[in-house]
């Protein structure tokens, strides 16, 4: 076993806590488009639930690319909102928290939907009834009542976070020990003669976090529906 | 006639399988991305006086090409960046040394935008971001960290490094204004740049010289067309093309 440099342990540190921060981020977005694709009915329902979930199907690369565009120098967003607020995102772990959000958006709001879908609407209603407000109801009834979704939601995307590549080398580049994640020091080693022994050292790791984060989500899963 | 159908059917899959890679008269050149239209024009008029040979060209930085060879991907010919790759080849076996000739030359230089107050290595500590290929596989960035370790300032720029797969990533980052400059070859930003243009040329005491080997890989060494090719890249057509597009050749 070859011992790992320091941008190596940095590259590890690095994407798990892309991957909290990004998961963190979406958890209040997340919630809300479960929230209203499973109780609310409006028009463009049907448009919002493809954009959501199109960064499921699409290239992580066309997602990171439609980002650079967006959010780089000449961007819509970057030039006209980034840049007056003294903002600089492509190329830091900023960049790389929001391709990983995007990227695993659609995995959260499933699960959640998943776990919301499963709640009584009487419940909804007895306690609109009862005289709570929505807030109220969505505090009290739906988020209690949907939170293995929302964990089970976070672990997902969590696990993809960890993975996320595509996206992250355009937008966040490739810096070691400032955005330099497992996949892309994986990606680095295994283009470069003689790096194989650190590219498998790497991927080890990488296995083992997945392993551990989907077992826990497998053993989420089997007691929500036991619990059901 | 289904099953009929089904066993056309799964011939013409195993014809399409098997068809696919060693074909006569194929040629695989892998080539540094640098080289990138210096090969293809070679590799045009090559094809132009061999009709009947088909030639791929693969581009991509020096060493992820010297890896793919190691791991067997099919090269008759092999342009590398740098000495360093086309040694691990011949190390290996992959490549006979006698097979081996230095074609052409290069310089690194830095590039930013024109404005940009940066005339020196040590001005560079100033810069906030700053582009160069991944040395642990282009042979660009190889030679750029090689400077920067002796000009002394490579400590200060950790962190601020943004690694590209190639010579060619990095010039594209430094003209999207992605990063505040980069190294690259003396070509590339002649050639290719567009918002950006060469700051200085990092002194040449400070790595050693872009050295452009061109070798003919074991199985190459095989084909009559490769070693037509790796002649007719040595050739005075084949010098010519080089320096048109910039490189040194002696």
């Amino acid at each position: 076993m070859p011992l790992f440099s320091h941008s190596d342990y940095l590259a590890i540190l690095l994407s798990l806590k892309v991957a909290v921060v990004a998961t963190l981020l979406s958890l209040p977005f997340g919630f809300a488009v479960a929230y209203l694709m499973t109780f609310r009915r409006f028009p463009g329902k049907v448009g919002l639930d493809v954009i959501v979930n199109l960064p499921l199907t699409l290239p992580p690369v066309v997602v990171g690319y439609f980002l650079l565009v967006l959010l780089g120098q000449h961007g819509l967003i970057g030039k006209w909102v980034l840049q007056p607020l003294g903002i600089k995102l492509i190329f830091t772990w900023k960049a790389a928290v929001v391709g990983t959000a995007v990227v695993g958006f659609p995995l959260m709001v499933r699960s959640i939907r998943t776990g919301m879908e499963t709640i009584d609407r009487r419940l909804v209603e007895a306690s609109r009834t009862l005289g709570a407000g929505w807030f109220d109801t969505v505090m009290t009834v739906i988020v209690p009542l949907s939170i293995r979704g929302i964990i089970a939601g976070s672990i997902l995307m969590f696990a993809r976070g960890l993975g996320e590549f595509g996206a992250t080398i355009i937008v966040a580049g490739n810096i070691p020990g400032v955005t330099q994640t497992i996949p892309l020091a994986i990606y680095d080693y295994v283009s470069s003669p003689g790096g194989d022994a650190m590219a498998m050292a790497l991927c080890l790791v990488s296995i083992s976090i997945s392993v551990v984060v989907l077992v826990f989500h497998e053993w989420l899963s089997r007691r929500m529906v036991r619990a059901d | 006639m289904k099953k009929i159908i089904g066993s056309v059917f799964l011939v013409l899959i195993a014809f399409a399988l098997f068809a696919l890679p060693v074909r006569a008269g194929d040629l695989n050149v892998s080539a540094a991305m640098s080289l990138r239209e210096a090969v293809t024009e070679f590799s045009n008029a090559f094809s132009a006086k061999n009709p009947g040979v088909k030639i791929q060209n693969n581009l991509a930085a020096s060493g992820a090409l010297a890896k793919q060879i190691e791991n067997g991907a099919p090269a008759d010919i092999y342009f590398s960046a740098n000495v360093k790759w086309m040694d691990f080849l011949a190390e290996k076996g992959l490549v006979d040394r006698k097979n081996t000739v230095v074609v052409a030359y290069n310089a690194v230089v830095f590039v930013g935008k024109p404005d940009l107050k940066a005339r020196t290595m040590q001005d560079l500590v100033k810069l906030e971001k700053i582009a160069v290929g991944s040395p642990r596989s282009v042979p660009a960035g190889d030679y750029a960290v090689q400077a920067m370790k002796k000009a002394g300032i490579e400590k200060q720029l950790e962190g601020r490094l943004v690694m590209a797969k190639d010579v060619r990533e990095c010039l594209m980052y430094a003209d999207r204004g992605e990063v505040t400059g980069a190294f690259v070859y003396k070509t590339d930003a002649e050639q290719m740049a567009k918002n950006v243009k060469i700051l200085f040329v990092v002194p040449q005491e400070l790595y050693p010289r872009v050295t452009y080997p061109l070798g003919m890989t074991a199985a190459g060494a095989k084909k009559p067309e490769a070693v037509a090719y790796f002649r007719f890249a040595q050739s005075a057509e084949g010098k010519k093309i080089l320096a048109k597009h910039g490189f040194v050749v002696e």
